[in-house]
């Protein structure tokens, strides 16, 4: 293609030149040279800028651009080596403040140039892609100065050895350091990486390596982490104070590496001093700093929640599975929430409040708390000791605090149809009994499980609290319109309870006393003739009397009793001694309660108003009773309770497991049914799956049990199973 | 003295001048007077106070109250040649610049003037510098013209027929890439990298094929974000297709070659598509009897999406597509024929056809006696096309026609380019070429 020669010039400005002294870029360039002299020399005052820029201007101007810049670079080279030569010659210590004085003159004079050739930067240098005056000033500085043989090495190690002698806690000067860093910086990133960074970081890393053996050997878990956190902060002061901002990452990764992802394992593992010690001691100094430095390096966290959750699960499980703790329900669900707080407040207070943690310990508390199957049964009685005196003269957000606290516990039971069967049972003991200490915490506990498990969940519970309010307004109807007839009788209240809502219990009747008996029926009357088509059965074993009873001295008491034992004190107004026999005979109340009853007032020291004969602790049928007239209390009222164990006896869990279990299988069918009417053909395992995701809120369903309802359903045709594949079943409509 | 301390007194050629530090800092940190009032420099003015200055006196009270107002005024006794020669000087340019012209817009587009050439026959080819510049190629003449519309030396490639010229841009101002035909024999032609202010070629494009370096014809250029330099090649025997170079070393990096039954190496035009990594090629009648558009993927060596109307009906003569642009943004290719009706595909459908927005009706029967075939060039959203003597720009996302450029002198258009926030567009007949400009923001 083309050559110089064949151009052609067009270019009419220059065809009447001037015809310049053929000196005159000799002479300007001697001026310029001159000049730059003075400059380096700290002579500048003498120097005029106009002359200068225009003289460089009509160099570049007259096509001496070449002439100007070739004379700049070794005009200023040969400064750059009288410049290293002074600096080599400096001695020890001098040697960092000698090149810092240099670099910090050289840049001044460099500014100065620039200024002068400024007309050169801004027209000649981008048309012939040359290096601009101020970035070959530095290029310059870098192969004169920082890239000399005497130089190179001799910084290098210099900076290392001042870092080092930081580091081992000697006062160095920081602004020179920085400068001389900068200076790197300003070199371009690859001189600041190459000829410090990369030498720093490989010696930092040697340097930790051999601490963290050292510390691992003589420290425990808590103090090898204080002293890594320093160092780390160390660093990181280090770099806002004279590095790269960019060196942070880099040389925090080398500490984060060497003091603590290789001492990982062993850090959290030490013995005495290690993790599960610092949970144990409530450490939550040393376990902030743990989880904050771990999350520095992979897997960090990931280690400690393990650890912690193994932990939690190992005593979680020592404490549901304890025969010792599984005696009384309230201490036993008192230390689950204690122990619930501990980890809380370890999360909150040393883990950051991390999700992943929180998870770690929901899910740890899920796994042991279902291990003991009677959990439900104790946090119902829990909160069934909450109810009735525990939160006697609490305020109303502590009686919040601690449902809330209830509720969580409530979260992680798998069976929550159990819990329901028992919250149920406890509820109306406690409202027959009227020992509820407030409607409004119970009203609250409802809400929450509303909010929790759903309308479903709380309906018959809230049938109970409108059947006590029902009641009352009957109960007012019921005197108001009868009592003129009622005349002395005993005073009556019924508790009218809807079937169904109520947990249902075998209706055992019982002979009441006549007097109780024409009340009774008045009421029915009552009753029926306000409320068609309704039948009224008397819970018997539910109902509890006042009666007055007068003993030798003429001392005067009032009795709290059951119904049953009412029927059998009434009996003793009528005769001073009757046989077990007789007792039964007269008053046909169940074996076993009659049992419970006499044993209640016969045996119970401080409430025995019966005596009985012989005397011990068990009831037999041969015993014969009699009116105890010597007996005495301080107090005016007397609250005969009935032995029944709190917990529920063995038979009676068995009774409750059966109750569960059948009230489960209808819920299966539903869900099954559900299931199959939307996707009308499913294979075993996939039904299995769905249920058991239907059902987890409120119980974990058994595979074994669902089979067993889908051959139900299939037996009553709302299922098949298809002909070829005997794994799928169809829905049938 | 408060108030003393801010004030400037200068003796620029003998007349004094009086004015403030406040306004000479916003001639920038580039300028004369940064350098001049940079703290290391121990300043002495004269006994009067002042600070001397060697230049002309009326160019300097014109950059001065440029510095002051932000507008340009320059009385008719001062050449503008003479006044940009100072600001050169003084470092002032880029506000020059900026006072006399604005941000594109092709809508308020006026014409700055018309510069005429000398080049014997029709123009080839006129491209924008990033700058304001431009570079016109006439038969195997380059003439360079730089922002003031200072002729600089023409290029001559040893009388080869230019084909098309490119500006490398912002990282090279200077840098201008010139195609040329094949001289036969002479192992010599295809492209180079020419300096724009000396005219130096700096180095060739060579196309090399197993390993030899042939001789070849590069036609349409064209450039990426990424460094690359694309272009056309036909060579003596193999070498038809697309080369691409890396700008910075002039090597050779990829060659795309030309499939059996298609046209790639007489390409029209090449067009770096940003946003899906491809090449649009466009091959146009009448370098060819068919029109060949398709989108060339180097990554996986295939062509994503092609059309051409060999494929349609041969019945309609007057829809014969004269140049093509894609519209990243719409996913689809604007086409022109050549009674300026525009037409559009879709590039998300596989060699869809054109859908036609007939205004052809309107221009027929008012046909000039030597037609020139439409170009289409798309800046910021808005669409430009030329067409006989003037160009119409199209806005908004069914491209309505919101302006047309046409000025009488010169003939029909023949090429036109937009860049460096101005439009030029070459004529055929006188060889001629017009700058439009957009004007500076108003002051008041």
């Amino acid at each position: 293609m083309s050559s110089q020669k064949k151009r052609n010039f067009q270019i009419e400005a220059f065809k009447h030149r001037v015809v310049v002294d053929p000196k005159y870029a000799e002479k300007t360039w001697k001026i310029l040279e001159h000049a730059i002299h003075e400059i380096y020399n700290h002579n500048a005052s003498g120097l005029s800028f106009e002359e200068l820029y225009r003289n460089a201007y009509n160099m570049v101007l007259h096509k001496f651009g070449e002439k100007l810049y070739s004379g700049l670079v070794s005009t200023m080279t040969e400064h750059l080596k009288e410049i290293a030569a002074s600096v080599e010659a400096s001695q020890g210590p001098l040697f960092l403040e000698e090149l810092n004085t240099k670099w910090m003159e050289h840049n001044k004079a460099l500014q100065m140039i620039r200024d002068i050739l400024m007309y050169m930067d801004r027209t000649y240098i981008p048309s012939t892609h040359k290096t601009p005056v101020h970035k070959l000033g530095l290029n310059l500085w870098r192969d004169n100065i920082v890239y000399s043989i005497n130089i190179q090495t001799r910084l290098k190690d210099t900076l290392l050895e001042i870092v080092q002698k930081e580091r081992n806690g000697e006062v160095i000067n920081r602004g020179l350091m920085r400068n001389i860093v900068k200076m790197l910086m300003d070199l371009g990133p690859s001189v600041y990486q190459q000829d410090f960074e990369q030498p720093f970081l490989d010696v930092s890393a040697n340097f930790y390596r051999g601490e963290s053996q050292h510390f691992i050997e003589c420290c425990d878990c808590g103090e090898y982490l204080k002293k890594a956190e320093k160092r780390l902060n160390e660093e990181i002061d280090r770099v806002a104070h004279y590095l790269d901002v960019k060196s942070e990452v880099k040389i925090t990764n080398v500490v984060e590496k060497e003091m603590i992802e290789s001492q990982m394992n062993r850090l959290v593992h030490m013995e005495n001093s290690g993790l599960v010690n610092m949970i144990v001691d409530d450490k939550y100094d040393d376990l902030g700093r743990i989880y904050n430095l771990f999350r520095r390096v992979s897997n960090g966290l990931a280690l400690i929640r393990d650890v912690m959750t193994s932990h939690i699960r190992e005593t979680g499980k020592e404490l549901v599975i304890d025969p010792e703790r599984v005696k009384d329900p309230v201490e036993f669900v008192q230390r689950l929430l204690e122990e619930k707080d501990k980890h809380d407040k370890i999360i909150n207070l040393a883990f950051n409040n991390d999700k992943t943690f929180q998870n770690a310990l929901n899910s740890s508390f899920e796994y042991f708390i279902n291990l003991n199957p009677r959990s439900p049964e104790f946090i119902s009685l829990f909160v069934d000791d909450k109810l009735r005196k525990g939160l006697k003269g609490v305020t109303e957000e502590d009686v919040e605090v601690a449902l809330d606290k209830v509720m969580m516990l409530f979260r992680y039971l798998q069976e929550k149809d159990v819990f329901e069967k028992y919250y149920k049972q406890h509820l109306a003991k406690r409202l027959l009994s009227g020992k509820s200490v407030s409607e409004d915490a119970e009203r609250s506990l409802i809400l929450k499980l509303k909010t929790e498990c759903g309308y479903q969940f709380t309906s018959k519970l809230e049938g109970m609290f409108t059947d006590m309010k029902t009641s009352q307004d009957t109960m007012q109807g019921f005197y108001e319109s009868m009592g003129h007839m009622l005349s002395d009788g005993p005073t009556l209240t019924v508790h009218v309870l809807t079937t169904g809502s109520w947990p249902t219990q075998s209706t055992t009747t019982c002979n009441l006393p006549p007097e109780i008996l024409t009340v009774c029926d008045k009421f029915k009357t009552y009753y029926l003739g306000t409320h068609n088509g309704r039948r009224l059965t008397w819970q018997t074993n539910m109902g509890s009397a006042d009666i007055k009873a007068t003993f030798s001295r003429g001392q005067k008491h009032e009795l709290n009793v059951s119904t049953y034992q009412m029927c059998v004190l009434m009996l003793f107004n009528n005769a001073d001694g009757l046989s077990y026999k007789e007792i039964e005979q007269a008053v046909e109340i169940p074996t076993l309660e009659l049992k419970r009853c006499l044993q209640s007032l016969a045996c119970a020291k401080g409430k025995n108003v019966l005596r009985k004969e012989p005397m011990s602790k068990d009831v037999s049928e041969d015993d014969e009773f009699f009116f105890n007239e010597k007996f005495s209390s301080k107090f005016y009222k007397v609250k005969i309770g009935t032995v029944v164990a709190q917990k529920e006896s063995e038979p009676e869990k068995q009774e409750t497991r059966q109750r569960v279990e059948e009230d489960r299988k209808p819920q299966i069918e539903a869900a099954v049914v559900r299931i199959m009417k939307a996707r009308r053909v499913l294979d075993h395992n996939n039904i299995v799956a769905e249920v058991t995701k239907q059902l987890q809120s409120r119980f974990l369903p058994n595979p074994v049990v669902i089979k067993k309802r889908i051959e139900s359903l299939i037996e009553r045709e709302f299922l098949e199973r298809d002909r070829d594949d005997r794994k799928l079943y169809r829905y049938l409509a | 003295m408060a108030i003393q301390k801010d004030r400037v007194r200068f003796n620029v050629g003998g007349k004094i001048f009086e004015t403030t530090a406040t306004t000479l800092a916003i001639a920038g940190r580039e300028s004369y007077f940064a350098a001049m009032f940079d703290e290391n420099w121990d300043l002495q003015t004269n006994p009067a106070g002042e600070y001397f200055i060697d230049r002309n006196p009326d160019c300097f009270s014109i950059l001065l109250d440029l510095l002051r107002t932000g507008e340009l005024y320059i009385p008719p006794n001062v050449p503008e040649k003479l006044l940009y020669r100072e600001a050169l000087f003084y470092g002032l340019t880029d506000h020059i610049r900026s006072a006399k012209w604005g941000q594109f817009d092709g809508n308020r587009l006026h014409p700055l003037k018309s510069v005429t050439g000398r080049a014997p026959g029709d123009g080839t080819a006129i491209r924008a510098s990033p700058d304001g510049g431009c570079c016109v190629a006439h038969g195997s003449m380059v003439h360079i013209y730089d922002w003031m519309l200072e002729e600089h030396p023409p290029i001559n490639l040893d009388y080869q027929r230019v084909n098309d010229a490119g500006w490398v841009g912002s990282g090279d101002p200077t840098g201008l890439v010139i195609s040329t035909c094949e001289r036969l024999g002479r192992g010599q032609g295809g492209m180079g990298l020419f300096n724009s202010t000396t005219g130096e070629l700096r180095y060739k494009f060579n196309v090399t094929h197993e390993n030899v370096v042939k001789s070849y014809t590069a036609g349409a250029l064209c450039f990426n974000d990424g460094c690359n330099l694309f272009s056309s090649c036909k060579g003596r025997s193999n070498e038809y297709g697309i080369g691409v170079w890396d700008q910075n070393t002039g090597q050779q990096v990829d060659f795309f070659y030309e499939p059996h039954g298609w046209s790639l190496g007489d390409a029209d035009k090449l067009q770096w598509l940003n946003g899906s990594n491809c090449l649009l090629v466009a091959t146009l009648f009448p370098r060819k009897d068919n029109c060949y558009i398709s989108l060339l993927d180097f990554r996986s060596k295939s062509m994503v999406w092609s059309w051409s109307d060999m494929w349609s009906p041969a019945n309609s003569d007057d829809r014969r597509v004269r140049d093509a642009i894609a519209m990243e943004e719409n996913s689809s290719i604007c086409v022109v024929n050549e009674f300026e009706d525009l037409g559009f595909m879709d590039l998300r459908r596989e060699s869809g056809s054109v859908r036609w927005s007939s205004r052809s009706r309107l221009m027929k029967g008012k046909m000039p006696d030597e037609p020139c075939y439409p170009k289409l060039a798309l800046h910021e959203g808005q669409l430009f096309s030329s067409m006989n003597d003037c160009i119409s720009v199209f806005c908004g996302s069914d491209w309505v026609l919101t302006s047309r450029l046409r000025r009488s002198f010169g003939g029909s258009i023949c090429d036109f380019s937009i860049g460096g926030d101005r439009l030029f567009a070459l004529h055929s007949e006188e060889n001629v070429f017009d700058i439009w400009e957009t004007p500076p923001p108003s002051i008041v």
